[in-house]
């Protein structure tokens, strides 16, 4: 990848629900390494914008571009809009949904495992059979799902069924399920929401040494002082549309988002 | 540790410090035998294996025919338990297996190799028609399956290569490497090795890396997708196996009966495929070896009842259909999960309890 081209380019992306906008004409570039907010009142479009980029929608307009990772290190930008949500996981784009979306009847490190699908490829054949390379590839599967469950202070439930986890758990789980597929790009909608002060420490804490080892991520919260804190810059969405970005002192300054954002929550 | 994984995704996430992991050593072979588990697989080999020994002429028989069903139903389960797909026709990958092997035994092809491309046969038919109809929602597969089965009914009773309504007659015994495969508990063996065969291949994809896929799917195939789960070919995949399974039990049963014809494989049968599967517990091994054999016992007495002195012809099949359609309102009513997991909670629970109280 040459310095010039963003791990994600976004253009002119439109998307309407029965006739209805859920998202008008966003254009943003995301370079690597870079943690980006995106922050709107409710309903702005936010989750509909993520969900553009991960494959669970696609856009009625406009093209979304990522320059996956090649063998080499390098790669070209590749138009990915039309690519199914799987094939998007397999050139490293992870989400963690709004909401918890556990995997049900299967114990947590399970779960993570699952994450893991994306860069792994031993099948039916080979796991009907029993091959050796299946062997492997399961132990090292393993040990990543145990360590990232590690990392998100989980470890402790990890051969527990998902079924019985408390809420902050669960979020937690989910992010370590992304963790464990070795995301180039990370998407995380809302994942403080419900969390109590302790947890949601920890989560910031989590964001911040991703962020320290160069992970790009992009990350949804509506509380304010959470995105100030951890990132790079800042997209305000409003009914759809865009409109603000820039770093987090500029947001904070900007008569746009004062008036459709934060005037809204300080008035509060 | 090798990871399989290209180089420029490594260096994104450091899930760990770089440290060897030693494996644990195993428990020991009486510590694994002391779990529950592990001995209920040990009793049931058992048991299994005398059975052809202990049961009279006519209980082998019925013996086989519960074997073949629950070589059907472990795959029926899969593909209900986990793509969360309903086939109402899986008799017909019975069938595709049962005129393959009797096909090509009668054509003069070595019979082991006309079993071997029994389960294959089915499982690539199933493929080439599970493109179209795994993309259709909801029950629709469902009636999909129902309808293939009634095509492919017509389509053998109509046509004079397959035998039409009688079906062919005189299909050679299985010879496998000199061996001839004569008597009922012959057949009972071999279809008790294909069995064991097909939990072996059941157990290890549920339990690795494409089976949490299939389990993570029938939970959300949103989140599935988003992990990397290529959701539509793992449902086509269990799909094929699942008829794959069939497929194998339909070859086994030509060559024990010595003839197939389409009054053989009804529609009835796969009613009893499903009925066996949701009452065992879907997605589960073990509630396809219960729902199997319970249903299979059942039917027996039925049909000794059904065809006792004064009862009209049609009494077995009506009876069969009234059985189903009370045992499945009865297991959705009470036991929604089917009897080897209402089993094993109930088993849990009571374990939990004991745990707290004595602790
Ligand atoms: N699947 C859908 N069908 C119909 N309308 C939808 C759908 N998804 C989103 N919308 C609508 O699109 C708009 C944007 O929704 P979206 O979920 O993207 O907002 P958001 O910014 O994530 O909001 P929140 O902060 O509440 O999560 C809303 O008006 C919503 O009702
Ligand atoms: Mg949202």
């Amino acid at each position: 990848m040459t310095a010039a081209d963003p791990l994600l380019r976004i253009e002119d992306v439109s998307r309407a629900f029965g006739g209805v906008y859920a998202v008008r004409d966003v254009s943003l570039s995301v370079a690597e390494g870079e943690t980006r907010a995106v922050i709107g009142p409710n309903g702005a479009g936010k989750s509909t914008l993520f969900n553009m980029i991960s494959g669970h929608l696609t856009a009625d307009h406009g093209t979304v571009h990522y320059t996956p990772a090649t063998d080499g290190g390098v790669g070209l930008p590749q138009r990915i809009d039309r690519f199914s949500a799987h094939r998007r996981a397999r050139l490293g784009i992870a989400i963690v949904f709004q909401g918890a979306r556990l995997f049900h009847r299967m114990t947590a490190l399970e779960n993570v495992m699952v994450g893991a699908h994306a860069r792994t490829r031993h099948g039916f054949l080979s796991a009907a059979l029993r091959l050796p390379g299946h062997h492997r590839e399961e132990a090292a599967i393993t040990a990543d799902a145990l360590a990232a469950l590690e990392r998100v202070g989980l470890k402790d439930w990890a051969h527990r069924s998902a079924d019985v986890l408390p809420l902050g758990q669960q979020r937690a789980l989910q992010v370590a399920r992304a963790l464990c597929a070795r995301p180039r790009l990370l998407l995380l909608d809302e994942p403080a929401s419900g969390l109590r002060a302790g947890e949601r420490e920890a989560l910031a804490q989590l964001i911040e040494s991703l962020r320290q080892e160069g992970l790009t991520m992009m990350l949804i919260e509506h509380d304010v002082a959470f995105v100030t804190r951890l990132a790079d810059r800042i997209t305000v969405l409003d009914l759809g549309r865009e409109i603000a970005e820039g770093t987090p002192r500029e947001i904070r300054d900007n008569e746009a988002v004062l008036a459709a954002y934060l005037g809204q929550e300080s008035a509060a | 540790m090798n990871h399989p994984v290209r180089e420029g995704e490594m260096k994104q996430v450091t899930l760990r410090p770089a440290t060897a992991t030693t494996p644990a050593p195993g428990p020991g072979l009486a510590a694994r035998l002391r779990r529950p588990r592990v001995l209920a697989v040990l009793v049931v080999s058992v048991v299994a294996l005398l059975l052809p020994q202990l049961l009279a002429g006519s209980d082998v028989a019925v013996y086989v025919t519960l074997l073949l069903s629950a070589i059907v139903v472990t795959g029926l389960s899969m593909l209900m338990g986990y793509a969360g797909q309903v086939s109402l026709g899986h008799a017909a990958f019975y069938l595709i297996g049962a005129y393959t092997a009797a096909l090509s035994a009668t054509h003069d092809i070595p019979t082991w190799l006309g079993l071997a491309a029994a389960p294959l046969t089915a499982a690539v038919i199933a493929a080439l028609i599970g493109i179209p109809l795994l993309k259709l929602r909801g029950h629709q597969l469902a009636f999909a399956t129902l309808a293939m089965q009634l095509i492919l009914l017509n389509i053998v009773g109509q046509n004079e290569w397959a035998g039409g309504d009688i079906g062919l007659q005189g299909v050679p015994r299985l010879t496998v490497a000199g061996y001839e495969f004569a008597s009922t508990s012959s057949y009972a063996y071999l279809a008790l090795g294909a069995l064991a065969l097909v939990v072996l291949v059941a157990r290890n994809v549920i339990a690795s890396r494409p089976g949490r896929g299939l389990r993570a799917l029938a939970t959300s195939e949103v989140a599935a997708e988003s992990a990397g789960v290529p959701v539509v070919a793992y449902k086509l995949a269990v799909f094929s196996l699942s008829a794959g399974f069939a497929g194998l039990a339909g070859g086994i049963y030509a060559f024990y009966t010595g003839y197939v014809a389409p009054g053989s494989f009804p529609v009835l049968l796969s009613f009893e495929f499903v009925v066996m599967a949701v009452i065992g517990g879907l997605g589960t091994i073990w509630g396809a070896l219960v729902g199997a054999a319970a249903i299979t016992l059942l039917l027996q007495q039925l049909n000794e009842l059904g065809t006792a002195e004064g009862m009209p012809g049609y009494a077995p099949a009506v009876m069969s259909y009234a059985v189903y359609g009370v045992l499945l309102i009865l297991v959705v009513l009470y036991l929604p999960r089917g009897l080897v997991p209402s089993a094993q909670g109930w088993w849990e629970r009571r374990r939990a309890a004991k745990d707290g109280g004595g602790g």
